[in-house]
């Protein structure tokens, strides 16, 4: 989306005042889960659902500490439908995730390979169909794929969340041309880079090639402490995103001298 | 009656139980009290609807709690 100064992170119409979507997943404790996300100044926060053994009760206390962070946050949640491999399976999770949290906001997954954990776009797309239909908010994870991106916002997706790479890989930004391209050709939808940040740096190419905002959970997650980077992260969203306004200079061929050569002190002068 | 609940094998003494009595079976009194959501056979079941919803012999009830995600 072409922004402006001083613009917030537009998910269907709600305005977010932080452009970094942070996961709740992998931190070395509920406690420093809780610390870097706040930290992190994200106010959209993922999460999912699983089975939970009746004796098993470690998943109450993380769902707590999740709500205390949205509501000191006034932040949002948005669940995801991680391990579901077909429509069906996604739009059932994304159903029951929408009676849990009470929010219509869905992040779609549907893997396709369990090698890379690709998401499968011809399940993807049927899902999305199904999901929109029904009154969700569609927040899809795809590939950096151009045509997915277009059938994606032709649906009705008005967020679309291609991968920098793989889950987890940390790899960063693969394929930077397909990135920008899907950038160029949908200038209207909400684009937000999701899965294989490694590091800040990652995230502040993405912000400067104007995606809208950055999801990443192992990148601050797995770090050695992952309440500093989680600020780190902030800073370089908010820096990559002005660089985007402010407009890069196009590069150039041959060096140009930065320092004007018009008279020039006499040691460079013929006799 | 044996039906799955989480991929366990569940007995209910009830000839015709609902679901809301497979889930009073299964779920300590405390997960009782938590947020959770339950599909049946693969469809999403209404939390209104577990008391008027039939289980049957061999169903597979699936309940799902919060948890991390990315």
């Amino acid at each position: 989306m072409s922004k402006t100064m001083n613009t917030k992170l537009n998910i269907y119409g709600q305005l977010v005042d932080s452009r970094l979507l942070i996961g709740s997943a992998l931190y070395p404790s509920p406690e420093i889960m809780k610390q870097a996300i706040l930290a992190s100044g994200s106010k959209i926060v993922t999460l999912s659902l699983k089975r939970q053994n009746p004796a098993e009760q470690a998943g109450a206390k993380i769902w707590q500490y999740i709500q205390e962070i949205v509501t000191e946050n006034r932040g949002f949640l948005l669940p995801n439908t991680a391990g579901c491999k077909t429509a069906k399976e996604a739009v059932t999770l994304a159903k029951m995730s929408r009676e849990i949290f009470q929010t219509d906001w869905i992040k779609l997954e549907v893997i396709g390979d369990d090698y890379n954990l690709q998401p499968d776009p011809i399940e993807l797309l049927n899902a999305t169909e199904q999901l929109l239909n029904d009154g969700f908010k569609v927040l899809p994870y795809c590939t950096d794929d151009l045509v997915i991106c277009q059938r994606l916002y032709d649906l009705g997706c008005q967020v679309i969340m291609p991968w920098a790479s793989p889950i987890g890989t940390g790899k960063g930004l693969m394929n930077p041309y397909n990135l920008e391209t899907i950038r160029f050709r949908l200038p209207q939808a909400t684009l937000i880079l999701d899965a294989g940040i490694g590091k800040p740096s990652d995230a502040c190419l993405a912000m400067e090639m104007g995606f809208d905002g950055v999801l990443l959970n192992s990148a601050i997650a797995l770090a050695d402490n992952p309440v500093v980077m989680a600020k780190s992260f902030a800073q370089v969203i908010v820096a990559g995103e002005q660089g985007y306004i402010a407009g890069v200079m196009q590069q150039r061929q041959t060096a140009h001298p930065s320092t004007p050569t018009l008279d020039t002190p006499f040691w460079h002068q013929q006799g | 009656m044996k039906l799955f609940i989480n991929g366990q094998s569940i007995s209910i003494e009830t000839d015709e139980p609902t679901l809301l009595v497979a889930l009073q079976c299964y779920l300590t009194p405390d997960q009782q009290q938590q947020s959770f959501a339950v599909a049946l056979n693969g469809n999403f079941v209404s939390k209104t609807d577990y008391p008027q919803t039939s289980v049957n012999r061999g169903d597979s009830v699936d309940v799902l709690f919060p948890i991390q995600g990315g």
